[in-house]
């Protein structure tokens, strides 16, 4: 097996994963403030691709307007689901919660492509397909500046998680009783987080658009953030990015090492067995921090 | 008014119980009814809207015209999501409509609905899709694929590829498909023809839905390949060509099935793929005569089934020729029997009673008989020019032996065992 | 008036024990079983195929995802990959000449060995990260299923059933499918109910609550959740190998996705946690809300002469769809079975109404 396919092969599959990541983080973020998972984040990250679509294919605006204004669009959808859905369920148990947004997830997928039609839809962001050599490794552009961009957007993260507005978050996501006491505003805290995750989706949502065009399949983007979300510990930023790369990478290799032997589609259960010996080895992921219940 | 429990509650209870159904036609009236429960909200997306419309076009444009034998055709349309449970529902309800033909569009549903229109005896087309080995009418009296099966398509590019090169001997070919049994339907065809033929052939497998394809490319440029066959759907085919185009393979020996239109051509960027190749049953664009006719005389008159801009794309043609061989049988039927009942067997005899047909110029001549439902397996290669698909071959059938040899092996099976 | 609760002395423990003390509820439960059991000569074809039967299957399955997510309290988001391992265990079974009664007790062993090998490994997680194992194995079964020939059949990927006997009688028609889907809708039923009162059910009700706290009054907790999976995957394949010979008739890899084991656990929670009665209604709403969606926006759009696309038509069931589970998990989150209970507790004391507490 010949060791430059395999770098290339690692190379292409760690901005693969990047972009993977940044729906994961929105899922990170989300877990952090509401202690739920998000299984609806793979449908905001298409209705943030459709909606850029519609902005720049309907109504005519240039590209370069068409995101920022889709960026802001979506923080307002994620507040408002927030707001409309999730604040009912705060005594529940967390699997009606999850239950929720499985069906804030099915109603997605009926009523974006259900508005807009759903034929497959380009969304060009500029990125000419034209291949990249770096030596005989060929580079994919689009992953490139997709897996950037996400690297970017994580950092930014990490960076809000230090400044004042992030302590305040992280304070949330400890214990939400003792922020309220000592006087943080946790619901706009909440409203917030789940804008910015919307935000982080839709931007994923857009990068994996223009790579393979707008429909509904946008939404099948969740399994693997899911994975990496779990395999970096469902409340750290730092794990999604290092969870990003490594499931990247092995997705890829696995694919070009074992498929010839098994017969191809190992990609596909590459994210399940991850998933599944995280759980056994590490069960909180690589950076999550052990709940410790009380009796 | 505020929503309370009580009244969502209330409202849900209302909703639900209401009415379910507004029959159609009363059972007086002359009509054939066609069911045609399709797949439009999960994973047919890419295809199913366009192909409705043509195929519903193609039937208005019949009754337009007094329908046959004064006779009107009911096309039932309805979303079967690929969930097993609505289809069956879709069918029961078609059977007790009294429909004598369904089309659902779908494999897994076709699959599914086999024994039962093989005991209901109601016809089932399966349009390019389905069971390849129901082209054996012996084995499958009621299903009718009537259109050149997945065998059949691989068959007709290898023998392209060797018109182009004449000869294939240590040549390369590459098979990058999806990993379902669709996607893997044409590897015994392709490893018996690469043995009679003397390529080598190697096959990649993509995971399903393909919308990730970046570990299979590279892997594809370093075998060098002479040839590359993509066999995928919907977002596994854009992802495809994409990934084709910024891996440097060189567009024109790039080809793929049936299931390529423009509009995936629109999403990768028209210019970018020029010369890509595909496999075409029927002739593209707003020319054939059917087209035509449905153009001056359902859509200018705005009883077109769906936008406008669609009419003349590939999978609306692909509709209007389906459409176009399903009233074709209608006819041979009341050439047959002209005094009906009109029955699923009754159909059924005028459908395996279709000779030499062409619709009026728009498909290769097609000759349906009790033993070959697929029509003759003709079709011809077809290349993008940047705006539109340019034929590239006469029309032209190819390996038919390989690919029947195979479908005897199935259907023998299938026979034997009921599998 | 109704429910006469008047005059209800027991004198025996097997008395108070009942599952069902009054008169009311035992009458309901046999006029429900007088209807079903009569519904061939009661009803349409139509119904009894595509509506009856689909429905006693699938509420079967809720049963087995019911104890297991209502009973012990975990959640399991591959009851798919259950079902399918046991329809493809006791199909290639069934063609191997196994007669159908043992080949779907072996269909539901392999579930149930399989499962537990899973459920095993994702005990030592809960909540959050057990869905997560679950749906891995959801995956992993599928994957494994469409890529080893033998189990699915070759290129055409497609089992068809033969027809088999049951007891005696050829399980092929109408009349014979319904009936053995009841009947082992039945006994699942019954075993259901009754698990409840035993040691078993109250171990898993202590583990569903605290486990820790169950663990320290002496109830392994470990032992009885993957009891508590093997029993509930025994289920979950043998209403997969009813599945298959009964309703679907010809078996392929696709379609026991993870869309089923979604609506499974919709089914599940919209019926209500725990509640037999839940599962059945669960069933229903999740299994014929988009079929009748579908007929009535239809039937709007042409009875009112509104062309609307059909891209928009065929997406608005689903729409509809999600925003029913949302509307039941934000007004109603205890499900169906709670609503039922409410409106008997309204029929408890009418028309009496001021006595009600």
């Amino acid at each position: 097996m010949d060791s430059s396919l395999i770098i290339e092969l690692a190379i292409n599959g760690a901005l693969i994963g990047l972009m993977y990541a940044l729906v994961a983080l929105g899922i990170v973020l989300i877990y952090k403030t509401s202690g739920l998972a998000n299984l609806a984040q793979g449908a905001i990250a298409m209705t943030g691709a459709y909606v850029t679509w519609a902005i720049a294919y309907g109504v005519g605006a240039p590209i370069w307007l068409a995101i920022p204004l889709a960026l802001v669009l979506m923080f307002g959808v994620g507040m408002l689901i927030e707001r409309l859905a999730l604040r009912r369920m705060i005594g529940q148990p967390v699997i009606m919660a999850i239950m929720l947004t499985l069906g804030i997830e099915i109603m997605l997928r009926g009523l974006l492509p259900g508005m807009f039609g759903s034929a497959v839809k380009r969304l060009d962001i500029g990125i000419p397909q034209a291949p990249l050599f770096v030596g005989d490794f060929l580079i994919n552009r689009a992953t490139l500046i997709g897996g950037s961009v996400s690297l970017l957007v994580i950092l930014l993260s990490l960076v809000f998680f230090n400044s004042r507005y992030g302590v305040v978050m992280r304070a949330v996501s400890d214990d939400q009783t003792a922020s309220w006491s000592v006087g943080i505003r946790v619901e706009r805290a909440i409203a917030i987080a789940w804008g910015l995750a919307a935000v982080t989706a839709a931007s994923a949502g857009i990068l994996w658009g223009a790579n393979q065009g707008v429909d509904w399949s946008l939404s099948l983007l969740l399994i693997k953030a899911l994975a990496i979300a779990i395999l970096g510990g469902l409340d750290s930023i730092v794990g999604v990015l290092i969870a990003g790369l490594i499931v990247g990478v092995v997705e890829s290799v696995a694919t070009g090492l074992i498929d010839p032997l098994v017969g191809g589609g190992t990609r596909d259960i590459a994210a399940s067995v991850i998933i599944l010996l995280t759980l056994l080895v590490k069960p909180h992921g690589l950076f999550g921090r052990e709940h410790i219940e009380r009796v | 008014m505020k929503l309370n429990r009580r009244r969502f509650l209330a409202a849900t209870a209302a909703t639900l119980t209401m009415p379910a159904t507004i029959d159609f036609a009363s059972a007086e009236e002359k009509v054939i009814r066609f069911a045609m429960p399709q797949d439009f909200t999960r994973v047919y997306t890419f295809v199913t809207a366009e192909y409705s419309q043509g195929q519903r076009d193609y039937i208005t444009l019949v009754n337009e015209r007094g329908g046959i034998n004064g006779y009107r055709i009911i096309a039932d349309v309805s979303d079967h999501g690929n969930d097993l449970p609505r289809a069956i529902e879709a069918y029961e309800k078609a059977k007790r409509e009294g429909a004598v033909l369904i089309d659902p569009l779908s494999t897994p549903v076709a699959r599914a609905l086999v024994p039962r229109a093989l005991e209901d005896k109601i016809n089932m087309v399966t349009a390019f899709s389905g069971r390849s080995d129901a082209a054996d009418g012996t084995a499958f009296p009621y299903v009718l694929p009537l259109s050149p099966n997945y065998w059949t398509q691989a068959g007709l590019l290898v023998d392209y590829f060797r018109q182009q090169d004449k000869d294939l001997k240590g040549k390369k070919i590459v098979f990058v498909h999806i990993d379902t049994p669709f996607g893997r339907e044409p590897l015994p065809i392709l490893q018996v023809l690469s043995q009679k033929l003397g390529f080598e052939f190697q096959a990649f497998p993509y995971t399903p839905p393909g919308n990730d394809q970046s570990a299979i490319w590279p892997q594809v440029r370093r075998a060098r390949p002479d040839w590359v066959m993509f066999w995928g759907a919907g977002v596994g085919q854009t992802v495809a060509m994409s990934e084709a185009v910024r891996n440097g393979l060189p567009m024109d020996r790039v080809c793929s099935s049936v299931w390529l239109s423009e509009s995936d051509m629109d999403v990768i960027g028209r210019e970018q793929v020029k010369g890509v190749l595909k496999v075409e049953p029927c002739v593209s664009g707003k020319d054939p005569k059917p087209v035509q006719a449905i153009i001056n005389e359902v859509v200018s008159k705005g009883k077109g089934a769906g936008p406008e801009n669609k009419v003349g794309t590939s999978y609306y043609n692909y509709g209007v020729m389906m459409g176009a061989i399903m009233i074709e049988g209608v006819k041979k039927a009341f050439e047959r029997n002209p005094g009906g009942p009109i029955t699923g067997l009754w159909l059924n005899e005028g459908l395996r009673s279709i000779t030499n047909f062409t619709a009026e110029g728009m498909i290769p001549p097609m000759t349906v008989t009790k033993e070959d439902h697929q029509g003759g397996g003709g079709g011809r290669i077809a290349r993008w020019d940047g705006t539109k698909f340019v034929p590239a071959t006469d029309w032209f059938a190819a390996n038919q032996d390989v690919v029947w040899a195979e479908i005897r092996k199935s259907s023998e099976e299938f026979r034997k065992s009921g599998k | 008036m109704l429910y006469r609760r008047a005059g209800l002395r027991h004198t025996r423990y097997e008395d108070e024990r009942q599952l069902w003390p009054l008169q009311f509820d035992r009458g309901l439960v046999v006029l429900v079983l007088v209807v079903l059991v009569a519904a061939p000569l009661l009803v349409n074809r139509l119904y009894l195929v595509s509506y009856l039967l689909p429905w006693v299957i699938w509420s079967t399955a809720a049963l087995g995802l019911n104890l297991l997510m209502g009973g012990a309290g975990q959640i399991h988001l591959g009851y798919g990959a259950v079902m399918a391992m046991g329809a493809y265990g006791s199909v290639h079974l069934v063609r191997a000449g196994v007669p159908f009664e043992f080949a779907m007790v072996g269909g539901g062993l392999i579930s149930a060995c399989v499962g537990i090998v899973f459920g095993g490994a994702a005990l030592r997680v809960q909540g959050l990260y057990l869905a997560m194992a679950t749906l891995a194995m959801q995956y992993v079964v599928d994957f494994v299923i469409s890529h080893v020939p033998m189990i699915s059949g070759g290129t055409q990927a497609t089992i068809q059933v033969p027809t088999v006997r049951f007891l005696g009688i050829p399980v092929a028609g109408d009349l014979p499918t319904y009936y053995v889907a009841l009947i082992i809708c039945a006994i699942v039923t019954v075993f259901i109910l009754n698990v409840g009162r035993t040691s078993l059910g109250r171990a898993l009700a202590a583990v569903r609550e605290k486990d820790y706290a169950a663990e320290i009054i002496g109830v392994n907790t470990f032992k009885f959740k993957l009891l508590a999976f093997w029993i509930s995957s025994f289920i979950g394949g043998v209403a997969g190998s009813v599945l298959a010979v009964c309703y679907l008739r010809a078996i392929s890899p696709d379609q026991f996705h993870i869309e089923l084991s979604i609506q499974l656990v919709a089914m599940v929670i919209v019926g209500g946690l725990g509640s037999v009665l839940g599962s059945f209604f669960g069933a229903a709403l999740i299994l014929f809300a988009p079929i009748v969606l579908n007929n009535l926006i239809g039937g709007i759009a042409d009875g009112l002469g509104l062309s609307i696309s059909t891209d928009l038509r065929s997406h608005v069931p689903l729409m509809l769809y999600g925003a029913l589970i949302i509307g039941f998990l934000l007004w109603e989150p205890l499900g169906l079975a709670k609503i039922y209970n409410n409106v008997r507790n309204y029929f408890f004391v009418w028309p009496f109404r001021h006595a009600q507490r």
